[in-house]
């Protein structure tokens, strides 16, 4: 497999991403192409011992700053890792993209480089989330997209039915709606007018709304929102697993092992939806560990197929 | 200039599946509901029907649709001279 990795986008760049990747590359068999400022990766590389025939460097002269607008950028800095990075995909050289930069980046350079899937306007982020039932749920979308209709969060409840499918085998899986009350009627415009969508929409397991609390409930398996109030609460759960560390730390002397499944690093990405080729989107703060399960997520969903896995229900229910 | 702006109004209405009818030059994005990746597809797809590219300009400095269109038009009229 070949992997394209944005080495110049993340709160530790290069140095945390190049790391992520030889780590990957020492215990693999697959290629990595990292992309981005030629010199800063050759001065990273010397750093390490790494296996020299699986690591190729691909020059990119720029980098989508996080302050940027994304579509913008996407036309000003043509020679951005990130853009380069997804080009790499189109032109059949990579198998996937992993990206700890500008989200905004990756969502427009995958629009706008791969595609998107038929019926798809916005692709969103996945993310999974453990629940009471030992198992995790899916949410959709995670920040990809804060602005959002009605019709788009529609289509990521296909994209997440698409995924569950995929990851968690499950044939029908349940769709909940995040919202500030069970019943229907509940919640701002938005809301009520994508659970009318959610319920008239055929071959969907609609279960109606979920709230903030139930999130953990196993009431469903996939839980469609915008990528603004889902972003929120992805970052609310961090912190709040920050804080009950620090307190099982301070009266414990240690964290319980079910932290483990809290850990974003143990993750280390998310595949954006929707679009006509696996990009992996990673936190921004991702350090090494993380980057090393971002591309780990990367192959997994290249070995699932996960593109024409999308299509294939796409196809059968929009 | 009238004509342009059919075509951009075209593009738009299909893109953003809106009646070509509630897209004018006095509407902003904001009442469109066109976010930026809606503006770009919308360039894309002008400079594919001209075969150009136009200045990667910032969009944010465009408050309205027409403020856009006559930008785009008068660019395109400097390169079609």
């Amino acid at each position: 497999m070949r992997l394209a990795i944005d080495v110049m986008g993340g709160d530790y760049a290069p140095r945390e991403i190049v790391a992520g990747a030889l780590q990957w590359a020492e215990q693999s068999e697959d290629t990595l192409l990292l992309v981005g400022n030629e010199y800063l990766i050759k001065e990273e590389l010397q750093l390490y011992q790494y296996p020299t025939e699986r690591l190729e460097i691909i020059p990119a002269s720029q980098v989508v700053e996080m302050n940027e607008s994304p579509a913008s950028a996407l036309r000003k800095k043509k020679d951005a890792s990130i853009i380069v990075a997804t080009r790499l995909i189109q032109a059949g050289q990579a198998d996937a993209v992993v990206s700890c930069g500008s989200t905004g980046a990756q969502l427009a350079a995958a629009i706008f480089i791969l595609g998107r899937l038929e019926g798809i306007d916005r692709p969103p982020i996945v993310a999974s989330i453990p629940n009471q039932a030992g198992s995790y749920s899916l949410v959709v979308d995670v920040g990809a997209n804060v602005d959002c209709k009605a019709t788009q969060l529609l289509q990521f409840a296909l994209l997440g039915k698409a995924y569950a499918s995929i990851v968690m085998q499950l044939g029908n899986p349940r769709i909940g709606l995040l919202n500030n009350g069970e019943e229907e009627g509940k919640g701002n415009s938005l809301a009520i007018e994508a659970y009318k969508l959610l319920k008239d929409q055929k071959d969907l397991n609609f279960v109606g709304n979920i709230e903030g609390r139930d999130l953990f409930a196993d009431k469903c398996d996939v839980i469609v929102c915008d990528g603004f109030i889902g972003n929120i609460v992805l970052k609310n759960m961090e912190g709040l697993a920050a804080l009950v560390a620090q307190a099982c730390i301070a009266e414990l002397g240690r964290l319980p092992a079910f932290f483990e499944r809290f850990d974003y690093t143990r993750v280390g990405g998310a595949p954006l939806l929707g679009v006509n080729g696996v990009s992996i989107v990673c936190h921004g703060s991702s350090k090494r560990e993380a980057v090393f399960n971002g591309i780990k997520t990367a192959t997994e969903c290249v070995k699932k197929d996960i593109i024409n896995q999308q299509k294939i229900v796409l196809q059968t229910t929009v | 200039m009238q004509e342009f702006f059919e075509i951009v109004r075209k593009i738009l209405a299909e893109q953003l599946s809106r009646d070509e009818s509630e897209i004018t030059m006095e509407s902003t994005f904001e009442e469109l509901e066109a976010d930026s990746i809606d503006i770009v597809e919308m360039i894309m797809a002008l400079e594919d029907i001209y075969n150009l590219e136009f200045p990667e300009d910032d969009l944010e400095d465009y408050s309205n649709l027409g403020d856009l269109v006559k930008a785009l038009y008068e660019y395109l009229q400097q390169v079609q001279k």
